[in-house]
């Protein structure tokens, strides 16, 4: 048991066991030892390091996935011939590739260049993730606004040409709105999983939440638990903020429903 | 009334794969004219409606409308929506929208008004049928009727030159549609040209000048309401028009 991933996960479980029993006392005084409480605590900007570098690769991946997968989607609902076939195909294949595959790839076929903005550069490691998951983030994300334009009713798309708007007008203002209202659901969850899978970038050597939290707890294998755990925490917050920040975007921009209706 | 043939459609054939569904239909409006279409359901009217502004393709025949070629492919179909208003049978609001927004949409973004200008206008067509205290409220929240009177106001803030209306009241509980009977109504006495697919035989009857009574694709008979309802000469219309009264 020296392998210190197993010794995570062998903790965590005798955690999950042992809950309902007496035990969960033991195992609370087991995750409170003050000394590992305190190597965590010292670590915690190398941590910190580790959750920006995991916020930054995530926001950055979720607005390409945007930016390439609204249209995408939208090509594949209204587009016709080659390019909605095109579209269509290199879905496919990013749904149907394994991510590790992607980002090695990116890194090491296509080998993406260091990007430099005059205050920060981005190193190539980084572009290669970041363009790694925002592709296939649009992949995926093309099919939440695929569906969700397919199922604003045909009469509303009729009814705007019908005052003269043009195919692409009657799209724009009349059947977007709508459609993105209901893709809010489906856009939580590929934010959750997409700031899950960012810890995937390690493959490609960089050193973001969950790769640091590995480090950590392989040199000092007493804090395994403590140091998931407080990982954890930084992923929950995370998730249950951005999941909640979405719900209110929701809830602001609810078409109103009447009673008879 | 003068003679104009502001539309007139001659011949008109389409068909939906190998079935025909408009069969060398043919009729003429004048200007201010009430043309209604009536028909067995399937008979090809909403259709023949549809052709009118391009959300249907006519495959033969022509469609002229104050002068021009609606079926030619040249035409800019965006220019000719701009002035032929539509009213669906499923009313077709954008949910998304107040009563205002929906009004509003086209004169903002297709005639280019200001927002402004354009709420003001969605409000004063709004108020012409009788929607002044519900400017601010989703189509969701309106009843059927006045969810149709709404639609009847987007298609007036075109400020068209031909509405059309595709069974304006046949998605309407009947105790509302006599409100929308009544704005329309209104429109006739204002002198608007109004193509009027329906079943509303007594609303025909009142207002049309001219009754067109299509059956499988076909135009049976058309002529003054008078003639239609009271010596109909084709067989097929006496018993459709038996069938229908015997519903009401």
């Amino acid at each position: 048991m020296s392998d210190p991933g197993t010794l995570a996960l062998a903790a965590i479980a005798s955690v999950a066991a042992d809950l309902p029993a007496g035990a969960a006392l033991a195992a609370l005084a087991f995750i409170g030892e003050a000394a590992d409480w305190e190597f965590v605590v010292s670590n915690a900007d190398y941590l910190g390091v580790g959750a920006l570098l995991t916020i930054g690769i995530t926001v950055a991946s979720i607005l390409l996935g945007f930016v390439v997968g609204f249209p995408a989607g939208a090509v594949e609902v209204y587009g016709d011939g080659l390019l909605e076939r095109a579209v269509s195909i290199v879905g496919i294949v990013l749904r149907g590739t394994p991510i590790v595959v992607i980002l090695i790839v990116m890194y090491f076929v296509v080998g993406v260049p260091q990007i430099n903005l005059g205050v920060v550069s981005i190193s190539s490691a980084m572009t290669a993730g970041i363009l790694g998951l925002g592709l296939r983030s649009a992949a995926y994300q093309s099919q939440i606004f695929r569906a969700t334009l397919s199922s604003v009713d045909d009469g509303q798309l009729e009814a705007g040409r019908s005052i003269g708007l043009s195919r692409f007008e009657a799209v724009r203002y009349v059947v977007v709105p709508q459609a993105l209202r209901r893709s809010i659901p489906g856009f939580q969850n590929e934010f959750t999983i997409v700031l899950k899978d960012t810890s995937i970038v390690f493959a490609i050597g960089l050193a973001e939440l969950l790769t640091r939290g590995y480090d950590l707890f392989s040199e000092q294998t007493t804090a395994v638990l403590e140091v998931i755990l407080f990982i954890s925490a930084i992923y929950f917050v995370l998730t249950f903020t951005t999941n909640r920040a979405l719900d209110y975007l929701g809830d602001h921009y609810a078409i109103p429903e009447g009673e008879s209706a | 009334m003068s003679d104009d043939d502001f539309l007139r459609v001659t011949d008109v054939s389409k068909w939906y794969g190998d079935e025909q569904v408009l069969n060398e239909v043919s009729f003429e409006m004048n200007r201010g004219d009430v043309t209604v279409l009536i028909g067995p359901s399937g008979s090809g009217k909403s259709t023949m409606l549809r052709c009118v502004n391009r959300l249907a393709e006519a495959q033969e025949g022509s469609i002229r409308l104050d002068g021009e070629e609606v079926l030619s492919p040249d035409l800019d179909v965006n220019a000719l929506r701009r002035e032929v208003g539509m009213v669906f049978q499923g009313f077709n609001l954008f949910a998304h929208l107040t009563a205002v927004g929906n009004v509003a949409l086209g004169p903002r973004r297709v005639l280019g008004l200001s927002e402004a200008e354009a709420r003001d206008r969605a409000e004063a067509q709004l108020e012409r049928v009788g929607l002044g205290e519900q400017f601010d409220s989703y189509p969701a929240e309106l009843s059927g009727g006045q969810q149709q009177r709404v639609g009847i106001a987007r298609a007036l803030a075109m400020q068209p030159k031909l509405m059309l209306f595709d069974e304006p009241t046949s998605a309407l509980d009947p105790e509302l549609i006599g409100e929308v009977l009544e704005v329309m109504h209104g429109l006739v006495d204002e002198g608007m040209t109004m193509l009027v697919v329906t079943h509303e035989m007594s609303f025909a009857r009142e207002v049309a000048d001219e009754i067109v009574f299509l059956d499988d694709g076909h135009v049976i008979e058309r002529g003054p309401p008078e003639q239609l309802f009271e010596n109909p000469e084709e067989d097929r219309t006496g018993r459709f028009l038996e069938r229908i009264a015997s519903h009401d």
